[in-house]
């Protein structure tokens, strides 16, 4: 009942929000993208969108933080990205890996119910978003409110995923998507971050898998970054460093174990159990090469590197 | 100054025509995750507008791509806009093979939603398209189940 009543104030919240803010996201009549349209002009990048769209959903800035949350690991602010020094970042390419790193601090901070400490955050995520002329899309005022209440977890939830999701969108239609494959990168790099981290202290299979499950993304992940890696020195140490990270996978092995999907009606809704399984070795010399090295590459990132 | 007038008056009827009309999408991504349940965490919204098949043509789809982890729940919930002709169905598929549909076409029954217990980490695609290849408009939420 409770969530009901939350998640009816989400929407409450999410309407006026919308009504009421920046109207620059609705196109044409209704705001629909219409399917397998290309902007005129745009065909000849069709092959990098294209790529975009391949893995528009690498990394989500919550769940990793769930999935911790359900491992009961505590939460601990020492794995957060301090904020100090974000007022220092001039270029773009600064601003949006770090919107992406602070955009996971965010999701661990919400899913952990944190949310009074996250209004320093959300001020800095404020100003990067901004800075990179896509701050119409955070609605400061209400995420600030919904922090500082604690009343409505799922309303601050969805508004803030839902935030990204909306950068996100925007910069890929905007012929961004330069921008938007850096803030991804810095939600998959401090999610890998929390991942390793939390794995070193917390021995747990699921996560441990979860990690060595990355082999799978980071390939998509370069594919997202190659087409701008000549494009500045600073794309291209940020692609020599996810390089360095996909090497130090190079030998984990992922192998799948076929079976027979289940399907069943549970109270009107169709559940489908998936049998098939992917699996994932990974010794603990690998676990500790792939943990030393991204926490060396989200260090360098945050240090502005 | 006659012209002017006309053309402030069809803006602001224009406007209020948009204003009091057609639900927008956002307000429709807004209760579709209401309608997910309370122990879901919404993660991602596919807004999807289609034409209705043209005559001898495969029916219109619109395609996602997302990563769905192992040892995760998935709800995959389908909302239509009011004034949608088609009900929106969404089938995920696994390297190009349907798993699952959100419609049976045996039965003709339609599900709001599927809920899918993920064992393998990987790419997988959402079609989303609207039964009968009917023009509809509608959104796609997928929620991680708590």
């Amino acid at each position: 009942m409770t969530g009901t009543i939350s998640k009816l104030a989400a929407i409450i919240m999410l309407t006026v929000v919308y009504s009421c803010g920046n109207s620059s996201t609705r196109q044409g009549n209704l705001g629909f993208p219409v399917a397998d349209s290309i902007p005129a002009g745009e065909a000849e990048k069709l092959s990098d969108e294209a790529i975009a769209d391949i893995v528009q959903n690498i990394a989500s800035p919550v769940e990793i933080a769930a999935m911790m949350q359900s491992m009961q690991v505590p939460f601990s602010a020492e794995y957060l990205t301090p904020t100090q020094g974000a007022d220092r970042l001039t270029t773009n390419f600064q601003k949006a890996v770090m919107l992406g790193i602070y955009g996971a601090d965010l999701g661990y901070l919400n899913i952990y119910e944190k949310t009074g400490t996250s209004v320093d955050l959300l001020s800095t995520i404020k100003r990067l978003a901004d800075g990179l002329r896509v701050g119409q899309f955070l609605d400061f005022e209400t995420l600030k409110r919904l922090s500082v209440s604690k009343s409505n977890l799922d309303s601050l939830l969805f508004l803030s995923v839902n935030s990204y999701n909306k950068i996100d969108e925007f910069l890929r239609e905007n012929n961004r998507g330069s921008v938007s494959a850096l803030m991804i990168a810095g939600v998959w790099i401090e999610g890998q971050y929390l991942a390793t981290q939390v794995a070193a202290t917390h021995p747990d299979r699921v996560l441990r898998d979860r990690i060595g499950e990355q082999k799978i993304i980071l390939g998509d992940m370069l594919m997202l970054l190659r087409p701008y890696r000549d494009s500045s020195d600073d794309y291209s140490s940020l692609y020599s460093m996810m390089e360095e990270i996909s090497s130090a996978y190079h030998d984990v092995r992922i192998t799948y174990k076929l079976g027979e999907p289940e399907t069943v009606e549970e109270d009107g809704r169709l559940v489908m159990i998936q049998h098939e399984e992917s699996l994932v070795e990974m010794t603990d010399d690998q676990l500790e090469v792939i943990a030393g090295i991204s926490e060396k590459v989200r260090n360098k990132l945050i240090s502005g590197g | 100054m006659k012209y002017t007038f006309a053309i402030i008056s069809a803006a602001l009827l224009l406007l209020s025509a948009l204003a009091s009309g057609q639900a927008a999408p956002d307000e429709l991504v807004s209760r579709c995750v209401l309608g997910a349940g309370d122990n879901t965490t919404y993660l991602k919204d596919f807004r999807v507008q289609l034409p209705e098949t043209a005559s001898g043509a495969a029916t219109p789809v619109y395609k996602a791509n997302m990563y769905l982890m192992k040892n995760m729940k998935y709800r995959f919930s389908v909302c239509d806009a009011p004034e949608s002709t088609g009900e929106l169905v969404v089938a995920i598929y696994d390297q190009g093979k349907e798993l699952i549909s959100s419609y049976n076409q045996g039965s003709g029954k339609r599900y709001p939603s599927i809920d899918f217990f993920c064992n393998k980490t990987g790419l997988y695609t959402l079609w989303y398209s609207f039964r009968d290849g009917k023009q509809g408009s509608g959104v796609g939420v997928v929620c991680m189940i708590k």
